[in-house]
């Protein structure tokens, strides 16, 4: 939904580098989630602390996008589309590093994850990662794009991670209720679970500044996922 | 003067505001050539509205159409109606003169008259009204405080208007079209001819005029407009795009070709 | 390549050489006619000039009616051809700017600008003289008049196009009727183009002799009359100079160095309020 390129070539080169950077953050926030889980699962400790060590590097790129983007609204003196996009931007940078420190958690819990493979509910963790995971590619993909159609897919998607989190957790609280010398590390899965949901929750308001950047108007309200608190 | 509220198209809160000026299915023709197609404009009072778009669409010969200046010129002429308080300026028997005190105009290029500083401001003032010598210089004074010029020069009157500085000169001109009490200003690109500095002061008076004035600014300078208007209209090719809320216009404008020209995709 | 350079070079020196002779030979004209002028006429100058009349071959006497005459005839045809010319002027430029009647105008006004003066006196002449039967200071004026204006409506015309469209603009967007904007605001702003045209105009007039010839002839004796035959400084020294007299060349000469004088006074004066005009 790109419109013309602008007169001025160097306002699309800094605004396609700044895209870029956006690109390169979501890439390495989800190879982190991916990365946290698999070293969760298979008790990999090397792997987790390459994991926590990468977020560094996220911080850093959010830190250089947060000077580009304001250096293009300063220079550029962007107008309407480009106004908003370059808001969004501005806000999607943090978001996105927000994710990175989710996956920071969940792969700094890995060390404490002995004899988990009893615990069943574990085997869903992978495939809500997954999910999430590709939601935050999408919206990233949607943002680059412009695309606002993709961006209220992205939000519709959200109600699937959000069902993963309520079967999770009504299974981990079963579990530690019949289990309890396995409360420890069920309740670090609890943990692990809520950030994954976080972090789909973070890729769907990442999908409504999309939306907002693109269209200037607000998505219509997006159905939620059963309220875990009602799951009782 | 009556106040005549007239309905414009879609109803929002601002447009429901008195339009001043409403403009009704104008040509305009140099010539030949038409340089304005049907256009319906309706210019709210006490508001400033800002005409933009790109060389040649046809601002400038809007404004000039407002104040029927375009007459002196035989080859140029206006078909449709301008309504000025639901009285057509267009209209055979209008009377000019009254137009043009009712309406002022400041030029692109500052353009004092060859004479002191008093009576560039007091002359236009002394032909509409005979007042004692005392009221005229106090009217002067007025003319000249609003236009944030007085401090300036009050205590070179006697001078010529020609050894001010531009910025000094275009504030001059402004003090001698409100001197006469006008109830709207046209500025055709008032600050193109000036340094930024004189630029934000003309801006920051625009601002203080707008709430006693209707004022109708032509700028080349979208910064410009964004900085000092509440309402935008663009034009392209002699025709009216889009007019909306300033802030509407430069954060979510409706059509593409509006938002192409002030995202600087245009040509 | 050199030689090329040294051919530019040489050509250069050769057409400045050629441009300074030139400019030597004119100034070296004006300096001998300004140096005769001056060392014949210079003799002659004294508070006489102007307080005595006109002499009798052989006798002592001054310019005094000649002056007097000239300025009177002068001054007239000024009175006479500045409004003329002035408000043909304004008509041209504001009111006709691009009518056919108005290039018509202009056109006429090239072909009166440069008509030898000797016809516009024998014109005044056939009017007036002939009529009347005698010589007069008033044909004179006429005849200076009608030398003076075209010269008017030429200057007043350009110095008021030069005005630029926007200022007419601003004055009429006050709403100002035609007539005030022309007067007080378009008049004042082409002042200084105005002002040295009917200056210039008055040096030329001042000097002209040949319509007087035909018209105003010349007066022996005081006479302030505009109806006689007044005395006239040019006419007099076209008399004095052709006469064999010495008195009568000395005067002659003494005549010809006021009015030259007078002429170079006025020229500055021109340049003066040129000046004053831009920095004003």
């Amino acid at each position: 939904m790109d419109s013309a390129a602008h007169t001025l070539k160097a306002f699309d080169e800094e605004r396609d580098r700044v895209r870029a950077l956006i690109s390169e953050m979501g890439g390495l926030a989800e190879e982190a989630i991916r990365e946290s889980i698999r070293c969760l699962m298979q008790r990999d400790l090397e792997g987790a602390a390459r994991v926590v060590e990468q977020d560094r590097r996220l911080d850093a790129m959010e830190a250089e996008a947060e000077q580009r983007i304001i250096e293009l609204i300063a220079r550029r003196a962007p107008m309407a589309d480009d106004l908003r996009e370059a808001v969004a931007a501005l806000k999607i940078t943090g978001v996105v590093e927000r994710i990175g420190d989710y996956a920071k958690n969940i792969a700094k819990r890995a060390p404490l994850m002995e004899n988990v493979g009893g615990i069943e509910p574990i085997a869903l963790l992978p495939e809500m990662a997954r999910i999430a995971a590709e939601q935050v590619r999408e919206t990233l993909d949607a943002f680059v794009a412009r695309d606002a159609e993709k961006a209220l897919a992205v939000c519709a998607g959200d109600r699937l991670v959000d069902d993963y989190y309520n079967s999770i957790f009504r299974a981990l609280l079963t579990h530690m209720m019949e289990n309890p010398h396995l409360i420890g590390p069920s309740a670090h899965l609890l943990f692990v679970a809520k950030n994954i949901e976080r972090i789909g929750d973070h890729a769907t308001n990442i999908a409504e500044m999309v939306y907002f950047a693109a269209t200037g108007e607000r998505p219509p309200e997006r159905p939620r996922g059963l309220d875990p608190a009602a799951a009782r | 003067m009556n106040h005549t509220l007239l309905a414009p198209a879609p109803a929002s809160a601002d447009e429901a505001r008195a339009a001043k000026i409403d403009v009704r299915g104008l040509d305009f023709f140099y010539g030949a050539s038409q340089a304005l197609h049907a256009v319906d404009l309706a210019i709210p009072a006490g508001a400033v509205t800002a005409i933009i778009g790109p060389s040649g669409c046809g601002k400038s010969t809007l404004l000039r159409t407002l104040n029927r200046i375009y007459a002196l010129y035989p080859e140029q002429r206006a078909q449709g109606s301008i309504l000025i308080d639901g009285r057509d300026i267009l209209a055979p028997g209008a009377d000019l003169a009254d137009l043009r005190r009712r309406v002022g105009m400041v030029f692109q290029k500052p353009t004092p008259f060859a004479s002191s500083i008093r009576d560039n401001v007091g002359f236009a003032l002394s032909h509409y009204e005979r007042l004692p010598k005392a009221e005229t210089a106090d009217r002067i004074e007025d003319a000249l405080r609003q236009a944030a010029l007085w401090d300036e020069v009050k205590d070179k009157l006697g001078q010529s208007a020609l050894a001010l500085s531009g910025g000094q000169q275009q504030r001059l001109c402004i003090a001698r079209t409100i001197a006469v009490r006008p109830e709207i200003l046209l500025l055709d690109e008032p600050t193109s001819a000036l340094d930024p500095i004189a630029t934000a002061r003309i801006e920051e008076l625009i601002q203080e005029l707008s709430d006693r004035f209707t004022i109708v600014i032509v700028t080349h300078n979208m910064q410009q407009a964004a900085r000092v208007s509440h309402r935008t209209a663009f034009f392209h090719m002699g025709r009216l795009i889009e007019v909306d809320e300033t802030a509407r216009i430069f954060t979510n404008p409706r059509e593409t070709r509006t938002q192409d020209y002030i995202t600087g995709r245009y040509g | 390549m050199r030689w090329i350079l040294f051919r530019r070079r040489l050509a250069d020196i050769v057409a400045l050489c050629f441009a300074g002779l030139a400019t030597a030979f004119g100034l070296a004209c004006l300096a001998s006619i300004l140096w005769t002028t001056i060392s014949k006429g210079g003799a002659a100058i004294g508070p006489a000039l102007f307080t005595e009349m006109t002499p009798p071959p052989g006798a002592e006497g001054g310019l005094a009616n000649a002056f007097y005459g000239s300025a009177v005839m002068v001054l007239l045809a000024l009175a006479i051809g500045t409004p003329i010319g002035l408000a043909a002027g304004v008509y041209l430029a504001e009111q006709g700017r691009h009518t056919r009647l108005a290039a018509a105008v202009r056109f006429v006004n090239d072909i009166l600008l440069s008509a030898p003066s000797i016809v516009v006196g024998l014109f005044v002449y056939e009017l007036v003289v002939r009529p009347s039967g005698h010589f007069s200071g008033f044909a004179g004026s006429l005849a200076l008049a009608i030398i003076l204006v075209p010269m008017v409506v030429r200057t007043s015309d350009e110095a008021l196009r030069l005005v630029p469209d926007r200022m007419r603009e601003a004055a009429f967007a006050l709403g100002l009727p035609r007539w005030k904007v022309t007067a007080r605001i378009l008049m004042k702003a082409a002042m200084n183009g105005i002002l040295t045209g009917v200056l210039l105009g008055l040096a030329r007039i001042a000097g002209e002799t040949a319509p007087l010839l035909f018209t105003a002839l010349n007066n022996q004796f005081w006479s302030a009359s505009l109806d006689r035959p007044l005395a006239n400084v040019p006419v007099v020294i076209f008399q004095y100079a052709m006469s064999p007299y010495n008195q009568w060349h000395a005067l002659a000469w003494a005549g010809a160095l006021v009015l030259t004088a007078f002429v170079l006074a006025l020229s500055l004066l021109v340049r003066l309020a040129a000046r004053k005009g831009r920095h004003g």
